[in-house]
């Protein structure tokens, strides 16, 4: 068992990948000299500030500018009645329709809070002023606030996600022991603590967009067809990142607008969306429910699951938030049968949010499964062991690996699982009653084509240059690893440029798919620069270790030299400066060789080229066993969360440190969509009207106690060129089950339903 | 054309000399005017802590407080504790060592409270650093490394 | 936010006459007035400073009493040895509101006039019906989420929660409030919404509150302050109970009780009825649960607030059994 103890960093193998360092980037951040998209010294800017629909169905009759359009300061407002003149982008997979217009502020309002009006103004503070005098008459139609309503009926299946095998409903039938539940998750928000928002500037037929963004080339792309303007003349400029956790991959309606008045304006302008609007503006994770039953035989054999599933979207778009993505994968079951629907409602088009279709799910099945086992009177990780499944059901195939099992047994070691009393209600302190739980999860490995650039500069300095995004998960730190130990140089002599489209392509920072995607092209690139330099160095009549035999060259601790110490030793700048070259450039890709430049731009820009967990001949996942103490007071209903330990399989680890603080970050979510988290609909208008941070709760730091993480992963050279499986997104999965089976085993009341607050449980 | 006011405000040992509307924030002063980003808005209203910074010595968020009112006051932001050299606060080098942040937007917040919280003697336990410490949201969730870093720079000092 | 002017008062007293205009406002804290500016609910023409006023920030604590000066920030008077000694419930109801950055802004005065968290009087753009906003539009949170809505002191035109944790303890403890002029007791310088939800305290126009007076008693010494929250801090109560109590030299009859509730009511809610059941009463675990349930007396639910009928008075009675040592 491998569990990591945070220590002191300075050792040698912090700067070669999988070793300890601290965050490259780490110094500008505490120091505020790291910039975010809103924070781009930009000359003449105007202000918009945009308005939201108030009625969630129904179209804009009229728009009264007038006395926005004299207050002070304003200049411009933009009304449906505007036509700007936009097409519509292509969608995640990269199929546009051709030669649709795009309204960012449609005549048809679908939901309430959709952005209708802006207003463009000197300072944002006129601009707010004006906005508020901005009088917006409507045409009301009848909405839908929710899927529990009967007028959204039942929603449409998704047929690509049903799936089953074997004769589920018969073996459910005959099984001797069943369970159902139908398990709900609510609304949920990213809350990213830097808000959306974004500078723009043209100069001429370019433009120039900071904006934060979990995909530079991507979200280029789309400005580029809503503009009619080449992919070439837009550069989405986003370094650094306040956090995205699936809101920040697709440029939305506020990027057009700003952009529009920018370029109507002749000037350039920064649109912040409030904190509220970032509640209303974009989607969160969907509403969900799912019933799931359960058939066993007596001694805990699972003998078929049925799930079924349904997820809210929005009335113009199908977002499937997928509650049966860990269901079919979690557990050996020779009988299986899912199937999702989304039901269309008057909301924003809901999002990815992290762990998306694989979280709710898990709240499903992990949730099911322990009421399995107290109905069997079985120790919930015994039945969890006792139907470990040894292959992937839903494929057919293999695992590339999967180490649950290692997971489960060292998690429960370390936790003291052993020491559980089984009864609910058993474990006390007092007023408190104390629970166990478990809860696991997955989340699948996604890799996408990346390109990357190495540049080995005179100066001895080594370049890594990439389009990708660094939002806190890494990137910075582990492709300066990872170029430092392709040129044995300490971290400190590279260099690390992303967030820009106009630098390589990459894979989008989500779907827990950039680590490994991107540091195969940066390996790729590394190895090839290093390869060329060492052709230099050995043929080269400047280089003093051309005539020393070799036919090739070592790497490290700052120096080249030749194999066994048979000639003499350099440094990077005196091999350069010998060679008399100011730079070396080498640019790689994970592409297949000849790859036309059609393809390059479309395995950057859309998610066409991105390959599924079972494309090749395993299946490959990430997969993690969360272990939660919870505190019920018996009185009051509060829980508090007293002890987590969560072990984890995501293969190698590029930098412990740095995953710790992912892993730690998704159970912290998943503390907060356990106990917290529920954006609430007011069902007469639609409104979100907990839109802020004061009543929408995040865990605060005394939410939290010490979280103890564990790596069981053996690297994984099936999932990723370097070992890694992904890592950010499957923390969160699995732990609000944990909490809710804890909640159970306290207080002997099964809530089936998120958030677990108080009044549920008095 | 609305009204504004001249101020001259002590930020960080420097004058600073604006002419704004009377309703501008701290928040937006720093930011908007004063090219002083390190102070960061994360939700405007009260409810993150992102925008803390001292007057006086006090912690207190920027977002809800006019910049006309700390004119008299002496105001530190994020650009302001660390050493003229360069050299981190100890509490800055405790976050990097600790890994005391992820996507680093409410880092800013989270030191100027850390700092404050340990000279105001509220640093005494792990308890009691996480109780005042939770006016700053980290959505991260690098909350156990923020206690760390803070229990680490508290003995230290 | 509306564009304002802005003035420093270099006086009580010219503070108190610039008030008296409609349209002025006096800035203190910020955490309420700025807040509510952006949510477009309030709009001065002109909000007068009063922060650099000096004079007013004191806190002084003897044998009679404390007299805390209106612009005294919470969490100076959270942290006073003297409150904490004396009036442990007044500091701990300081320490468990908002966040260590709002303490060190928000005033004593102010804290005392902050406004309710309802959501719909937060939102005017969207749901324009509020009688405490705009007098005879109409309440939105009626029939709307009602989760964080007050069960006690409710009338048919607002349902909105007094947000505060001071007054609660304040309220219990018999302080009073002073207004230059005059002098009220905390219990009747709050209102009910009755009809006039819009006037939410006995404040005239050109009226300050100039300090806090809080009466030492052997309740307030043994006193403390429960507050129930769905998040462990950084929240507003779900409800909250400030309790004090002595007893007769027995050590087990009670005295003199003091019980008060936050989170659930319009207004600070002193608990008389519990008070009155138990004075003259052995404490023990049944004669508080039987006297915490009359907490609740003519609490009336509007759907998903119903929990805090239930939840309020094992409230009560937790503070109780932890005052009475049978904790």
């Amino acid at each position: 068992m491998t569990i990591m103890e945070p220590r002191k960093h300075g050792d040698a193998s912090d700067g070669t990948v999988g070793g300890r360092q601290t965050r490259f980037e780490g110094n500008l951040k505490v120091t505020g000299g790291a910039t975010y998209a809103l924070e781009y010294p930009v000359e003449g800017l105007a202000y918009a500030i945009l308005v939201q629909s108030t009625v969630a169905a129904g179209r804009v009759v009229k728009v009264d500018t007038g006395k926005a359009l004299a207050a002070p300061g304003v200049l411009m407002v933009l009304t449906p009645d505007d036509d700007m003149g936009l097409l519509v982008a292509s969608d995640w997979g990269g199929n546009r329709p051709e030669n649709q217009p795009y309204y960012p502020l449609p005549k048809q309002v679908q939901y309430n809070g959709q952005s209708v009006v802006a207003v463009v103004a000197e300072s944002r503070e006129q601009a707010i002023e004006a906005a508020k005098l901005i009088c917006i008459t409507y045409e009301r139609t009848a909405h839908v606030a929710s899927f529990d309503d009967p007028a959204a009926g039942e929603g449409k299946v998704m047929d690509n996600l049903t799936s089953g095998w074997g004769d589920a409903e018969a073996a459910l039938a005959a099984a001797p022991v069943r369970i159902e539940g139908e398990y709900r998750t609510p609304r949920e928000y990213h809350v990213a603590m830097e808000p959306h928002g974004l500078t723009v500037k043209w100069d001429g037929d370019q433009i120039t967009v900071w904006e934060p963004s979990q995909w530079s080339h991507g979200m280029a792309r789309s400005y580029s067809e809503w503009f009619g303007i080449p992919y070439e003349n837009v550069r989405l400029i986003s370094p650094f990142i306040g956090g995205g956790f699936g809101s920040k991959g697709a440029a939305l309606a506020h990027g057009a607008v700003a952009a529009f008045a920018a370029r109507k304006l002749g000037r350039p302008v920064k649109l912040a969306l409030t904190r509220p609007q970032n509640f209303i503006n974009y989607g969160g994770r969907a509403a969900t429910r799912q019933k799931i039953a359960l058939g066993a035989t007596e001694d805990g054999i699972l003998q078929a699951i049925v799930h079924r599933g349904a997820s809210e979207t929005s009335t113009y778009a199908d977002w499937p938030e997928q509650t049966g993505a860990a269901t079919p994968i979690l557990y050996k079951v020779e009988n299986f049968s899912s199937q999702h629907r989304v039901v269309p409602v008057n909301t924003v088009t809901p999002g990815a949010l992290r762990g998306p279709g694989k979280n709710p799910s898990a709240f499903g099945i992990e949730n099911a499964i322990e009421e399995l086992a107290y109905k069997l009177g079985m120790d919930p990780l015994e039945l969890r062991l006792k139907n470990y499944a040894d292959r992937d059901y839903q494929s057919g195939k293999p695992w590339s690996t999967r180490r649950l099992r290692e997971a489960l047994t060292e998690g429960a070691e370390a936790f003291g699982w052993s020491k559980r009393s089984h009864e609910p209600r058993s474990m006390r302190d007092g007023r408190q009653l104390i629970g166990w739980g478990i809860g696991c999860g997955t989340f699948p490995v996604i890799q996408a084509p990346s390109e990357a650039m190495i540049r080995i500069l005179g100066n001895g300095r080594v370049e890594v240059v990439s389009g990708a995004i660094d939002m806190g998960q890494g990137t910075y730190t582990i492709l300066a690893q990872t170029a430092a130990e392709v040129f044995g140089i300490p971290v400190d002599q590279v260099e690390v440029h992303l967030g820009d489209s106009r630098l390589p392509g990459s894979a989008i920072a989500g779907g827990s798919m950039l680590a490994g995607s991107i540091l195969g092209a940066v390996h790729k690139a590394a190895t090839a620069a290093r390869d060329e330099l060492i052709g230099l160095a050995l043929s080269d009549e400047k280089s003093p270790l051309r005539d020393t035999g070799a036919n090739t060259l070592t790497f490290g601790g700052g120096r080249i030299a030749v194999p066994r110490d048979q000639g003499p030793s350099l440094t990077l700048p005196e091999l350069m400066a010998a060679l008399g070259r100011d730079e070396i450039e080498v640019r790689r890709n994970t592409l297949p060789d000849g790859a036309t430049p059609q393809e390059h731009h479309q395995a950057w820009t859309t998610m066409a080229k991105v390959q599924g967990p079972t494309m090749g001949e395993y299946s490959m996942h990430s997969w993690c066993a969360h272990f939660a103490e919870v505190r019920v007071d018996e009185d009051f209903g509060t829980v508090r969360v007293s002890r987590i330990v969560s072990a984890f399989d995501c293969g190698r680890l590029y930098n412990p440190r740095l995953v710790e603080s992912q892993w730690r970050g998704g159970i912290i979510m998943g503390i907060g969509q356990a106990l917290l988290e529920e954006g609430l609909v007011d069902l007469r208008n639609g409104r979100t009207v907990n839109n802020n941070m004061g009543d929408y709760l995040v865990p605060t730091n005394a939410d939290v106690p010490d979280i103890q993480v564990i790596s069981v992963g053996v690297p994984d050279y099936g999932a990723s060129a370097l070992g890694g499986k992904g890592v950010g997104e499957v923390g969160i999965v699995g732990v609000a089950p944990a909490i809710a089976n804890a909640v159970f085993h306290a207080t002997g009341k099964r809530v089936r339903d998120l958030p677990i607050t108080l009044e549920k449980l008095i | 054309m609305t009204r504004t006011i001249h101020l001259s405000l002590d930020i960080n040992g420097r004058r600073h000399d604006l002419d704004i509307e009377p309703r501008v924030t701290l928040l937006d002063a720093l930011r908007e005017h004063l090219a002083l980003t390190g102070t960061k808005k994360g939700c405007d209203q009260g409810q993150c802590g992102a925008c803390t910074c001292h007057v006086d010595g006090s912690r207190v968020l920027s977002c809800l407080t006019l910049a006309a009112q700390v004119e008299g006051r002496q105001i530190t932001t994020i650009e302001g504790i660390a050493a003229e050299n360069g050299e981190l606060h100890p509490v800055q080098a405790a976050f990097v060592e600790h890994d005391a942040f992820q996507c680093g937007y409410c880092t800013p917040g989270q030191i100027m409270s850390a700092v404050a919280c340990i000279r105001e003697g509220h640093a005494g336990s792990d308890e009691e650093i996480r109780e005042y410490m939770s006016g700053n949201l980290c959505r991260c969730g690098a909350y156990n490394s923020i206690v760390a870093a803070v229990r680490e720079a508290a003995e230290m000092a | 936010m509306r564009d304002f002017s802005y003035l420093r008062a270099s006086s009580a007293d010219e503070a108190r006459q610039a008030a008296t205009q409609a349209g002025i406002m006096l800035l203190a804290g910020g955490t309420t007035l700025l807040d509510l500016a952006k949510c477009g609910v309030m709009e001065p023409e002109t909000v007068v400073d009063i922060t650099h006023l000096s004079g007013l920030g004191g806190i002084e604590v003897d044998e009679n009493g404390a007299r805390i000066g209106a612009l005294a920030k919470m969490g100076q008077v959270a942290d006073h040895a003297g409150i904490r000694a004396a009036f442990p419930a007044v500091s701990e109801s300081l320490s468990l509101a908002a966040s260590a950055q709002l303490r060190n802004m928000a005033t004593i005065g102010g804290n005392l006039l902050q406004r309710t968290r309802c959501s719909y009087f937060r939102e005017p753009d969207v749901f324009p019906a509020c009688h405490k906003r705009n007098p005879g539009s109409g309440c939105s949170a009626l029939g709307g989420v009602t989760r964080n809505h007050a069960v006690l002191g409710t009338s048919d035109t607002c349902i909105a929660s007094y947000p505060g944790d001071l007054a609660i303890a304040l309220v219990a403890f018999d302080a009073k409030v002073e207004l230059g002029g005059r002098t009220v007791p905390v219990d009747d310088f709050f209102l009910l919404p009755g009809n006039t939800p819009e006037r939410e305290t006995v404040l005239e126009r050109g009226e300050m509150i100039t300090a806090i007076t809080v009466p030492a008693s052997a309740a307030a010494k043994n006193s403390t302050y429960l507050k129930v929250r769905d998040r462990q801090s950084y929240e507003f109560a779900a409800a909250s109970a400030a309790v004090g109590l002595e007893f007769e030299a027995d050590g087990r009859t009670v005295r003199d009780i003091r019980v008060a509730l936050g989170g659930v009511a319009t207004k600070p809610w002193r608990a008389r009825g519990v008070e009155q059941a138990l004075i003259g009463k052995v404490l023990n675990a049944e004669t508080i649960e039987t006297a915490s349930r009359l907490a609740m007396e003519g609490a009336v639910s509007h759907g998903a607030n119903h929990y805090k009928i239930e939840l309020a008075p094992r409230v009560v009675a937790r503070a109780i059994l932890k005052v009475g040592g049978l904790a």
